[in-house]
C-alpha cells in the first residue's frame, strides 16, 4: 500500500499539475501537502466579509505563439475548466517627481502600441520591432521542441534568437533603438521576474511581457484558490491520492544514491519517481549529505536566493469609485530606472497596488472594495535587529508607509475606509513557504543563473536519480505560469522515463 | 532615422553563458547547503509561530470553585525552550486527551506579551454546563501538569490603520480575559489605545480581574473600567443592569469615532448587537471575538434537517477509513471527537479553517453566521466540520493533524 509510481512533494502549482499529469497518465500518484490545503501561495484566506487574493496580480493564460502551450493549454489538456475574466488596461505606471510620468498602458499588441506611441511620440518602430523579436524566439523554440537541441542549426537558422537569448532586456532594447522613456515604460514589470533589466535576461523577460500583452491578464472568479481546488478535483477524478498536513521530514535513497521514497507524517512511502515542488535546499535539508552529489552542492550554494515581498491586503468599507480608484495595476516608481528602483526598494523604489474590483466588480461585498499592495524585499532586507516582540509594529509601519504614500500618489483617503488589514512579510512567506528566507520563487534568475543557461545545463543541474523538480525554483524562474509549466516538464519527464522503464 | 538593428548583438555569446555558469558553480562551496533555521526570516517566524507549544502548569489561582487560572511556563524537558510573543487578544489553542478522545479548546491568553517573555501565559477556565474539557481541566490539572499549546492564534487584537484610537471594551463572564491582556499590555506600551471596559457581570462576586484592572486604571489613564451588574442591590461605583445603548453612550467619547470590541457568552452577543445597531456605528468599528461553537441548528429558519436523526459518517484520514454516527443537531468534529479520531481544529467557531476538510458525499447544513468557508471551497465541496452538521449519510476526507 505504501508504494507509489509517483510522489509528488508540495501541492503547489507546479506539484499539482505535476501531480495531475502523472495520475493522468495512469500512474499510481500520491500527492503530500504540508499544509491542509492545496496551492501554496495560490489560495486565498477570509477576514470578515472579504476574501482576499494572497498572491496573484494576473495570470497570463496564453503562450505569445498559438504553436506553443500557454497555461491554458495545459488547463484544457487536463480538462481544468476555470473562466477566466480578462483585462484590457496592462497597467498603470507612476513615477513619482517632476520629471516622472503617469502612463496607462493598453493589453493587445495594436491596443499596446498604440498607448506606447501616445506616451513617447515615435517610439512605435523600435517599440514593434521588439515585440517581433518573439517571433523567431518562438521559431526557435518550436524547432527544438520538435528536433531536439542542435547548436548548428540554431547558429545557422535562429541567430536572432540566440542574440536576444545572450543579452539582457536593457541591450537588447538599446540595440534597437527603443527610446529611453519607452524603454522606462516597456521595463515596468521587472519587478515580476525579480532582477532588474540591465541584468534580466532579454529572452525571459520578452517571453513574459508578450504573453500579457498579447493573451491579456487575467484572473479568476474565485481568486486562486479556485485554480488550485479545480487542480485538485481534476487530479482525484484521474485516481490520484492526496495528503494533507503531511510534512515530508525526509527524503530516502538507496546505496546507489537513488532516490526510493520518503518519510510524510510519521510513514515511510515508496516510489518509483519523485517530483519536488519543493526547493532543493530544503530536500537537500532533509535528506543524508552523502547521497547529495557535490556538484549539486556547489550549485545550491552559488544560486543568490530570489525575492521575497511585503503584501498589504486592505478590505475596504466604501466602493472603488468612492475610494477614487479607477485602476486595476498600478506600479508606483520612485525613478524611472529599474536599477535605481531595486536600489531604493526600502524608500518606495518600486511598489506596486491593486484593486480587484476593477477586474471582478463583485469580489467584494456590496458597498465594498480591497486593495492589494505589493513591495518587494530581497534577502537581507529585513532589520537585522528586528525582534518577535517589535515585529508587529515593525509591519505596521510598513503598510502605514505604503498606504500613506499611496494616499499622496493619488490624491485619495484609504486608512479612514479600512475594514479589514492583513500585512504579510518575507516572515509570513518562510513561515507559509518554509524557503529560506520566504523566497517566493526561489533562485534569482540573475545573469549566470538566468533561464536560458538553466535550461541548457539541466541535465548536469539536477543528477540525483530518480529526483524531479517543478516551481519557480526550477528552470523557468519567477511566477504563476512557470510554476504550471515546469510541473508539465517534470510529468513529461517522468513519464517519458516510466514508459522506457528506467 | 539611426540604422539599429538586432544584428549589432553578438550571437556567439550565448556560447559563453554555459561557459560562465559552469565557472560560477565550480568556484562555490561543495559544504552542505545552510539550515533552513539559520535564516533571519526562518528565525523570527519560528520564534512567532511554533508549530506547537509544550507547557506545564505552574501555578493555579482559584477564584472560584468553577473558575481556576492556570499559569503555564514553558516545558524545557520537551523542547519549548521560550513562549511565542503574541498580540493582546489571541487565544491558545489547548489539546486535551479525555476519556479517549483527543480534544481543542481555544482559551484566550489573559495575561500579557510582556508576560510571555518572562516566560508565563496565563487561560482562565470556566466550568461550563457540560463541559468536557473545562471540566477536565478544573477537575485534573495540577501543578506541574504537561500542556500541548498551539501557537498563538486569532484575529480579536488591536488594529491601528483600522480601530479608533478608544476602544470601548464589552465584556461578559469570562470574555474579560482578553481584556485583562488588552488592559496589561497598554500600561507595558505593547498596546496604544484607550480602552473603556464595560464588564457585565451577575454580581461583584462574580466580576473576576474587575479589582485588578481598576487598579492598573488607577495608575494608566488609557484605561477605565465600569461594572454592570445584573442581579443584586445597587452597588457604589457601578451600573445596574444590561449593557445597553444607553449606557455605551454614557461612556463612549463624545463627538469622535471609537471602535467597540466585544467578547463573551452568545446570549450577550444577541442582546448588544441589537444595543449597537441602534448607535449608527459603522460596521468597521464592531468587533467580536469568536462566536465559539454553535449549538441548536434547528433553530434556525434555514435549517431543513431532523435534529434527532444519526447518519452514518464514514470518515477517511491518510487513506485509513472509519464509520462513526452523528446525530443531525451535533457538528462533524464533535461526532469525530467522541468516536476518538484525533481531528484537526482550533478556533471550533467556523473562522480559522485548521478543520477544513473534504465532503466527498451527503450533505451539511453550516448556519450563515459560522460559514467563513472560501467561495471556491462552497464550489468545490470543503467543509468546516466543527460547523457543520449532517443532512445525510457522508463521506468526508479529513487532513490529519500534522505529527500523527
Amino acid at each position: 500500500m505504501n508504494t507509489y509510481d509517483v510522489i509528488v512533494v508540495g501541492a503547489g502549482n507546479g506539484g499539482l499539475v505535476a501531480a495531475t499529469e502523472a495520475a493522468k497518465a495512469g500512474y499510481r500518484t500520491l500527492l503530500l501537502e504540508k499544509h491542509n490545503l492545496p496551492g501554496g501561495c495560490a489560495t486565498s484566506f477570509v477576514r470578515g466579509r472579504f476574501e482576499f487574493e494572497p498572491s496573484l496580480h494576473e495570470l497570463c493564460s496564453e503562450s505569445s505563439s498559438p504553436k506553443l502551450d500557454g497555461i491554458s493549454t495545459l488547463f484544457r489538456d487536463l480538462g481544468v475548466d476555470v473562466p477566466l475574466v480578462y483585462e484590457d488596461t496592462l497597467f498603470r505606471a507612476i513615477v513619482k517627481g517632476e520629471d516622472g510620468y503617469d502612463v496607462t498602458l493598453k493589453a493587445g499588441k495594436e491596443p499596446f502600441l498604440d498607448s506606447m506611441e501616445a506616451a513617447v511620440p515615435g517610439c512605435r518602430e523600435s517599440v514593434k520591432a521588439f515585440l517581433d523579436l518573439i517571433e523567431p524566439i518562438d521559431e526557435a523554440q518550436i524547432d527544438m521542441n520538435e528536433n531536439g537541441l542542435n547548436p548548428i542549426r540554431l547558429f545557422k537558422d535562429h541567430a536572432d534568437f540566440l542574440r536576444v537569448a545572450a543579452h539582457s532586456a536593457d541591450e537588447v532594447m538599446n540595440a534597437l533603438g527603443v527610446p529611453e522613456k519607452a524603454q522606462h515604460l516597456l521595463n515596468t514589470y521587472w519587478g515580476y521576474l525579480g532582477v532588474p533589466t540591465d541584468e534580466l535576461n532579454a529572452l525571459h523577460y520578452l517571453s513574459m511581457i508578450t504573453c500579457y500583452i498579447y493573451g491579456h491578464p487575467s484572473m479568476p472568479h474565485y481568486r486562486s484558490h479556485e485554480l488550485s481546488l479545480a487542480l485538485i478535483k481534476k487530479f482525484q477524478e484521474y485516481g490520484g491520492e492526496v495528503r494533507y498536513n503531511s510534512e515530508v521530514t525526509r527524503f530516502l535513497y538507496n546505496g546507489k544514491h537513488e532516490c526510493i521514497g520518503v518519510v510524510a507524517g510519521g510513514k515511510v512511502l515508496y516510489a518509483k519517481k519523485i517530483i519536488s515542488n519543493v526547493i532543493p535546499n530544503n530536500v537537500f535539508n532533509r535528506s543524508d549529505d552523502r547521497h547529495i552529489s557535490p556538484r549539486s552542492r556547489k550549485l545550491a550554494n552559488a544560486r543568490k536566493l530570489g525575492m521575497s515581498v511585503s503584501t498589504v491586503y486592505l478590505g475596504l468599507d466604501c466602493t472603488m469609485q468612492e475610494l477614487g480608484v479607477n485602476d486595476y495595476s498600478v506600479f508606483v516608481m520612485s525613478d524611472k530606472v529599474p536599477r535605481k528602483q531595486y536600489e531604493n526598494r526600502r524608500d518606495f523604489g518600486m511598489y506596486i497596488v491593486n484593486c480587484l474590483n476593477k477586474v471582478l466588480p463583485d469580489c467584494t461585498p456590496e458597498g465594498t472594495s480591497t486593495l492589494f499592495f505589493t513591495v518587494p524585499f530581497f534577502p537581507g532586507d529585513l532589520p537585522a535587529d528586528l525582534t518577535p516582540q517589535d515585529y508587529k509594529k515593525f509591519k505596521n509601519a510598513l503598510a502605514e508607509k505604503y498606504i500613506r504614500d499611496y494616499e499622496k500618489v493619488m490624491g485619495i483617503s484609504i486608512v479612514p475606509h479600512i475594514e479589514e488589514i492583513s500585512i504579510a512579510t518575507p516572515v509570513t512567506f518562510a513561515r507559509y513557504l518554509g524557503t529560506p528566507d520566504g523566497t517566493i520563487y526561489g533562485y534569482a534568475t540573475e545573469d549566470w543563473d538566468n533561464i536560458i543557461a538553466r535550461t541548457a545545463m539541466k541535465d548536469a543541474d539536477y543528477d540525483t536519480a530518480n529526483l524531479y523538480f517543478c516551481g519557480g525554483h526550477y528552470i523557468r524562474g519567477d511566477g504563476y505560469p512557470s510554476g504550471y509549466i515546469t510541473g508539465h516538464m517534470a510529468a513529461t519527464d517522468v513519464i517519458q522515463a516510466l514508459k522506457e522503464g528506467k | 532615422m539611426a540604422n539599429f538593428n538586432i544584428s549589432a548583438l553578438n550571437r556567439a555569446k550565448f556560447v559563453s553563458m554555459v561557459a560562465k555558469r559552469l565557472r560560477v558553480i565550480s568556484k562555490s562551496s561543495d559544504a552542505p547547503v545552510k539550515a533552513l533555521s539559520t535564516y533571519h526570516a526562518n528565525e523570527l517566524a519560528d520564534a512567532l509561530h511554533p508549530h506547537v507549544q509544550f507547557l506545564t502548569v505552574k501555578e493555579i489561582i482559584e477564584h472560584s470553585p468553577d473558575m481556576k487560572s492556570f499559569l503555564l511556563a514553558p516545558d524545557v524537558s520537551r523542547g519549548t525552550k521560550s513562549l511565542a510573543w503574541f498580540s493582546a487578544g489571541q487565544y491558545l489553542s489547548i489539546a486535551l486527551e479525555v476519556d479517549g478522545q483527543t480534544l481543542c479548546r481555544p482559551y484566550s491568553i489573559a495575561s500579557s506579551p510582556r508576560d510571555a517573555l518572562q516566560g508565563i501565559y496565563r487561560i482562565t477556565v470556566k466550568r461550563v454546563g457540560g463541559g468536557l474539557a473545562s471540566g477536565f481541566m478544573l477537575d485534573n490539572w495540577t501543578i506541574g501538569t504537561k500542556v500541548i499549546a498551539s501557537a498563538p492564534l486569532g484575529e480579536f487584537t488591536y488594529e491601528p490603520l483600522r480601530d479608533a484610537k478608544t476602544v470601548v471594551g464589552i465584556a461578559g463572564g469570562s470574555g474579560i480575559t482578553p481584556f485583562r491582556a488588552f488592559a496589561k499590555a497598554i500600561t507595558e506600551g505593547d498596546e496604544d489605545f484607550r480602552l473603556i471596559l464595560l464588564y457585565g457581570s451577575r454580581t461583584m462576586a462574580d466580576a473576576v480581574f474587575s479589582d485588578e484592572i481598576a487598579e492598573m486604571a488607577e495608575h494608566c489613564d488609557k484605561i477605565q473600567i465600569v461594572n454592570v451588574l445584573s442581579e443584586g442591590k445597587k452597588v457604589k461605583g457601578a451600573e445596574s443592569g444590561f449593557i445597553t445603548a444607553k449606557l455605551i453612550q454614557k461612556y463612549a467619547p463624545q463627538g469622535e469615532d471609537y471602535s467597540i470590541f466585544l467578547c463573551g457568552p452568545q446570549a450577550m452577543y444577541d442582546f448588544a448587537d441589537k444595543e449597537i445597531a441602534t448607535l449608527g456605528i459603522r460596521g468597521k468599528f464592531v468587533r467580536h471575538e469568536l462566536f465559539g461553537e454553535y449549538f441548536h441548528p434547528e433553530k434556525n429558519a434555514d435549517y431543513t434537517g431532523d435534529k434527532d436523526e444519526v447518519y452514518n459518517i464514514t470518515v477517511r484520514m491518510a487513506g485509513e477509513e472509519t464509520v462513526i454516527s452523528c446525530k443531525g443537531d451535533t457538528t462533524l468534529l464533535r461526532a469525530m471527537e467522541a468516536a476518538g479520531i484525533p481531528a484537526p481544529s482550533d478556533c471550533r467557531s467556523g473562522r480559522c479553517g485548521w478543520c477544513h476538510s473534504q465532503l466527498l458525499s451527503g450533505d451539511v447544513y453550516v448556519p450563515e453566521s459560522v460559514d467563513g468557508r472560501r467561495m471556491a471551497d462552497k464550489m468545490y465541496g470543503y467543509i468546516h466540520p466543527c460547523c457543520s452538521f449532517p443532512l445525510s449519510d457522508i463521506v468526508i476526507d479529513v487532513p490529519p493533524m500534522p505529527g500523527m
